[in-house]
């Protein structure tokens, strides 16, 4: 187990230089020039050139991203003359555009996406299971059916207009809800709920369609195995077998995907936070790029990795709690 | 120069906002007789005295670029810094309309007095003003602001000090103690300005930020940008970047100091982030605590229709002029725009009316026939080509055809994000004259710094520009001067028209000691320039703005690109405010 | 998630495939969906014809349908549906909502289905070799895809295309897509080959001398087929929101060339005032995704039963 961990660890760090390797190549070999869009319109030629060399963009690439690299671990010193910054442990440098460390940044961003995520997440668990499992269940019944065509109907929905359309019912309309504007969870839990209720149900829709789908599938597989007519067999109550051993291996795949999902999600939905205009990593990354703000950009790909490769590890330590088959 | 400023908050909130004086010249609206619907409360404030205390709610849909006054140059971030957080030596009068453009005292106790023939300013400090912390504001400290925007790691803010202080060239601010000899501070409330050339404008100049004062002890370079020390009537409590930004009170601000500034509501919370389009229809339905909110970004052109037809918004509703014209310049030094004929082509294929309904329609811009806005005509710029607001594509098939292209030819053409449904227009209609354009879109922060590349750039680019004062100086001299075409980093010039006889008539009027005749010789000169067609003036946009029904005391003020001033906006009923 | 599963009736002895066609034909929601796709193929490869026949070009303006005053409003009902323009116009320029409708599904299928292509051929490539040579080619192969599954692709995306400014934003746009989507049906077929390796008649073939690209190509990649099919078709709506999300960020195609996507993005802002424009393109994209979802959970319950997908 040990071993298997740390041979995973390693990997994940291979994984995340490699990431961070081509996102700054990515960036800093096409011809984009931070420095002139910092410099603003009226810009000299030496003041451009203080202006590359303050940002150390006259330094050769490998240097720079070695700098960044080591930086991240040992915290470096950013500037010149009067005005140094240091940054420490874990530093991804400070952004171009508003001069705030990277991190500090990120972790600002992070509760709303994370909200969003999680919130959204436990909405399409709870709404993608149990519609997947009735429908396995109830096999080839009018529930099953109806349920699936919804369900196949749903996840083809743009979210576009899933989104529009909970604003234009919930808000215009009903006026049941807030515009979307969000409240940190420690101000008024209340609050965060109702203004990010609108987000989680059209991310929810969305991925619980998809998890109902592929939750009945694996139930149906599941539910045909013999060790269920076994439990059956010995007179097990229906209830326990569907809950204690349908349900606990018919799960070992949605849990792949969930742990990819999540992980995906919670370094920003995209669309989501740009349709629903919330302040999360996902927006600030989109900032970044209109601005070419690239420590930002770096440090949010890296945030977004890492989340997918510890979503991928865990899933799989995970597995060996759920499906007591798995070993490692 | 301000050019910068007000386009790129306009494009970063691809916003419509095109300028319109009065009527609608070429549009066949079937509108109420020319009448511009979103004009109605031009010149006035709306909702009356706003009373003192409550909450203002400021909604936006992205942050400020700089709040660092060293950095500061972006129009609504001017106003919003100077109005609320610093003051300057000198400042725009609080007042809607042309007003608005008047300059009054502001930490000075006048407007400057020049001497040795306007190349030498001196400015006498008001005594008792205090910043947050109780300490006095002195003239050191507005020195010390003005060096630091030299230093490279500030960058953002006004070029005025870097293009007239004496001993400035090279200079990189105070950062390894060296310090500007041109600005003299004999004693604490007196500060010396010595020029390199005569500049009888300079107190123009002193509007900008960059002559607000910052304290050493304060200063923390980049990152003073998040938290500015304040010597204005609010102070920052909290300031999330991207998120929010908190302000109260600055209880040593006085406002027996301050002429200009009003102070009404006791917190100001900017909420960013947000959808520019769900600001609109939080404004327009103006419920609960929306009721105290005012928008940051100009209203979005897919909501004048929730918006003009509804009287009780319109009511709401302000729409000053940005006055800044749009226009598309065309590289004159190379084919196929070095040749007039061509150029002419353009003009003439144009179909200014088109562009004008992509940017919002007649109600929130205005055709431009001229360079110059309207306000350095006396309000109407002058129409000496007479071509129709649609275009006349005949006639410019046969500038074409004259100019040995009867085919047309293919042109790429640079635009900034925000105005990709304007330059869809263009392409549109320069395509049924032959002329076939291809849009290259920038994002707005790099878009000055792409067209600035003089040797990579497209040979058409769509940009605008914005006189800094009333005067015919601020405006023909920056967009048409080749002697200010720089190889990067250019601006105002892109056309990169180079012509001789236009030189030397600029600096003839630039020695004119008569206002009046200066003024009308600009006049003069515009028309001239644009029968050579270096540049085609589409339009001049408005920046409309819907606000909550509790507020008041406001307007749009003319000389920050017709944003709201925030220097008097307040609440009627201040209870009704959440704090 | 079709559901019968009762044994179509065809005469005995007819081949797999056969009897795959004579299951598909049995199912309504196939046809229904077969219907929507060729609807949409068919209007995305006639789409200069099409417009023609409606009498606009997709890029022309019509500035007497809308109505300046009102921010460019559509004038008339239904956002100006008229026998002028059959889907009415695009607030604000009046350009004809058909013809642009019509130009961007073949934008939007072109780029879809060019990138499924690239998926496909590079995916189903680099999954025969790790599987059936194994070894070193399957490590570097392997670690290959995981390395691209880390990353956060559609960040990447968007990154990727925002970067790059003198390039065919369709041609970019369709790498863009096809470089992140390879590994998943790498996997799937890795998989399929592995076990395939070693039944009889690859064994066969190989003891009866036949080379390695014989039997990849005769042996194994018939066999792989089934799944691969059926994971294309699912793949698809993949493909096709992708574009859609890029063109949504504003990343996608260039003015004024129309895309699904970037007509639901121009759209978005409109979507109370003229809902006509918002749900035009919105149904479009529903009705192609939802098409080739039915269509793919046909074709895998028949092509692929028991699941080759992890």
């Amino acid at each position: 187990m040990i071993r298997y961990l740390s041979r995973r660890l390693i990997g994940v760090i291979g994984v995340l230089v490699a990431i961070a390797a081509v996102t700054f190549t990515i960036f800093y070999v096409l011809p984009s020039d931070p420095a002139a869009a910092a410099c603003g319109k009226s810009c000299s030629a030496e003041r451009l050139e203080a202006i590359r060399a303050h940002m150390g963009l006259d330094q050769p690439l490998w240097q720079q991203f070695w700098d960044f690299l080591s930086g991240i671990f040992t915290g470096r010193t950013l500037g010149s003359g009067q005005y140094t910054l240091h940054c420490g442990f874990p530093c991804l440098g400070y952004s171009y555009e508003n001069s705030e460390s990277v991190w500090d940044l990120l972790m600002d961003r992070l509760p709303v996406s994370a909200s969003l995520a999680c919130g959204a997440a436990v909405l399409w668990l709870l709404l993608g299971l149990s519609a997947g499992v009735t429908a396995a269940l109830r096999k080839d019944t009018l529930v099953d059916r109806v349920l699936m065509v919804g369900a196949v109907g749903a996840a083809s929905l743009p979210v576009y207009f899933t989104s529009m359309m909970l604003i234009y019912g919930l808000i215009r309309v009903a006026g049941l809800l807030p515009y979307p504007q969000y409240v940190a969870f420690g101000t008024d839990p209340l609050h965060w709920a109702s203004n990010l209720l609108l987000p989680w149900l059209a991310l929810a829709i969305l991925y619980a369609a998809m998890y109902a789908r592929q939750s009945r599938s694996s139930m149906i597989e599941t539910m045909a195995e013999p060790f269920i007519r076994t439990a059956r067999a010995k007179g097990l109550p229906r209830r326990t077998v569907v809950v204690k051993h349908g349900l606990r291996a018919g799960m070992t795949p949605i849990l792949t995907l969930f742990g990819m999902d999540l992980g995906g999600l919670l370094a920003g939905a995209v669309i989501t936070e740009s349709i629903f205009g919330l302040p999360g990593i996902g927006r600030l990354f989109h900032g970044a790029l209109s601005t070419g703000d690239q420590p930002v950009i770096l440090g949010v790909t890296l945030l977004a990795a890492t989340f997918i490769v510890v979503a991928n590890l865990a899933v799989d330590l995970l597995y060996a709690v759920v499906d007591p088959r798995v070993r490692f | 120069m301000k050019k910068r400023t007000l386009i790129a908050v306009a494009t970063a909130l691809a916003a419509t906002t095109a300028l319109g004086a009065a009527g609608c010249s070429g549009s066949k609206g079937q509108g109420s007789g020319g009448k511009n619907p979103a004009t109605a409360n031009q010149g006035a404030a709306v909702g009356g005295t706003p009373q003192k205390g409550g909450t203002l709610t400021v909604l936006s849909n992205q942050d400020f670029s700089h709040l660092d006054p060293a950095r500061n140059w972006v129009m609504s971030d001017m106003d919003f810094g100077t109005r609320l957080l610093y003051r300057t030596l000198v400042t725009y009068k609080a007042a809607p309309g042309t007003a608005g453009g008047e300059l009054v005292p502001d930490l000075a106790t006048d407007l400057g007095t020049p001497s040795n023939s306007a190349k030498t300013w001196t400015f006498h400090l008001k005594k008792g003003i205090k910043y947050e912390d109780g300490t006095p504001v002195t003239a050191q400290d507005i020195k010390y602001n003005v060096e630091r925007s030299f230093s490279p790691d500030l960058p953002g803010g006004s070029d005025y000090a870097a293009r007239y202080l004496a001993g400035a060239e090279g200079y990189q601010g105070p950062a390894q103690g060296k310090h500007l000899d041109s600005i003299k501070t004999p004693d604490d409330h007196t500060i010396v300005f010595e020029l390199r050339k005569p500049f009888a404008e300079f107190p123009n100049a002193t509007v900008m930020p960059n002559f607000a004062p910052t304290p050493k002890e304060q200063d923390k370079g980049p990152q003073y940008d998040n938290r500015p020390f304040s010597s204005g009537p609010y102070k920052i409590e909290s300031y999330e970047r991207g998120k929010k930004l908190v302000l109260v009170r600055n209880t040593h601000w006085a406002a027996s100091t301050d002429a200009v500034r009003k102070a009404y509501p006791d917190k100001l919370v900017v909420v960013m982030g947000l959808k520019a389009n769900q600001i609109d229809d939080r404004l327009i339905a103006s419920q609960g605590p929306d009721a105290s909110a005012v928008s940051w970004g100009a209203l979005r052109p897919e909501s004048a229709a929730k918006v003009l037809p509804n009287a009780e918004v319109k009511k709401r509703l302000i729409a000053e002029s940005t006055n800044c014209t749009d226009m598309v310049q065309m590289h004159t030094g190379k084919t196929p725009f070095n040749e007039v004929k061509v150029r002419q082509a353009v003009q003439y294929a144009l179909d200014k009316d088109s562009v004008l309904t992509a940017s919002g329609g007649p109600a929130f811009n205005d055709l431009s026939t001229a360079y110059m806005p309207a306000t350095l005509f006396d309000g109407k710029q002058p129409d000496t080509l007479k071509i129709p607001a649609t275009g006349d594509v005949e006639k410019a098939k046969r500038l074409l055809k004259e100019a040995g292209k009867p085919d047309g030819f293919e042109t790429k053409m640079t635009v900034s994000t925000g105005d990709k449904g304007r330059a869809e227009a263009i392409q549109q209609s320069l395509g049924k004259a032959g002329i076939k354009v291809t849009i290259e879109t920038v994002d707005p922060s790099a878009f000055y710094a792409t067209i600035g590349d003089t040797k990579n750039r497209t040979d058409m680019v769509y940009t605008g520009w914005c006189p800094d004062y009333p005067s015919g100086s601020t405006f023909l001299p920056f967009v048409f001067d080749g002697r200010f075409i720089k190889e990067k980093g250019n601006s105002g010039n892109h056309s990169l028209f180079r012509d001789k006889p236009t030189m030397k008539r600029m600096d003839d009027i630039a020695a004119m000691t008569d206002a009046k005749q200066a003024n009308a010789a600009w006049r003069k000169l515009d028309g001239e320039i644009l029968a050579k067609s270096p540049a085609v003036p589409v339009l001049v946009r408005r920046w409309p703005l819907v606000l909550g029904t509790n507020i008041a005391g406001a307007y749009g003020q003319t000389s920050f690109g017709g944003q709201l001033d925030y220097a008097t906006v307040g609440l009627k009923a201040p209870s009704k405010s959440q704090g | 998630m079709t559901t019968a599963t009762a044994p179509a009736e065809v005469p005995a002895g007819s081949g797999p495939w056969q009897l795959a066609r004579a299951e598909l034909r049995r199912r309504t929601s196939v046809k229904v969906s077969l219907f929507i796709v060729a609807l949409f193929v068919l209007m995305a490869a006639g789409a200069p014809l099409l417009s023609g026949l409606g009498g606009w070009s997709p890029d022309d303006f019509d500035k007497a349908a809308v109505d300046p005053y009102l921010g460019g409003m559509p004038i008339g009902p239904l956002g100006g549906i008229s026998a002028d323009h059959w889907l009415g116009v695009e607030p604000v320029t009046g350009r004809d909502l058909f013809a642009r409708v019509v130009q961007g599904a073949q934008v939007s299928l072109l780029i879809a289905f060019t990138a499924t292509a690239i998926v496909v051929v590079a995916g189903t490539a680099a999954g025969i070799a790790a599987g059936y040579f194994g070894g070193r080619t399957d490590a570097v192969l392997s670690r290959l895809m995981d390395l691209t599954m880390s990353f956060p692709s559609l960040i990447f995306m968007i990154a990727m295309m925002s970067v790059a400014k003198d390039v065919n934003r369709i041609v970019l746009m369709t790498a863009v897509i096809g470089l992140f989507g390879w590994p998943g049906i790498a996997r799937v077929v890795r998989g399929q080959t592995l076990s395939l390796k070693h039944r009889e008649y690859v064994d066969a073939a190989r003891v009866g001398g036949s080379g390695p690209w014989r039997i990849l190509t005769r042996d194994i990649l018939p066999g792989v087929a089934g799944p691969v099919i059926a994971y294309t078709t699912l793949i698809i709506p993949g493909m096709i929101a992708t574009e859609a999300a890029l063109s949504y960020l504003g990343v996608g195609v260039r003015p004024p060339t129309p895309s699904w996507g970037q007509m639901i993005a121009e759209s978005v802002a409109f979507y109370d005032t003229d809902p006509m424009y918002f749900v035009i393109p919105s149904i479009c994209l529903f009705l192609t995704v939802l098409a080739f979802t039915l269509l793919g959970d046909a074709l895998r319950d028949i092509l692929d039963p028991r699941g080759s997908r992890t």
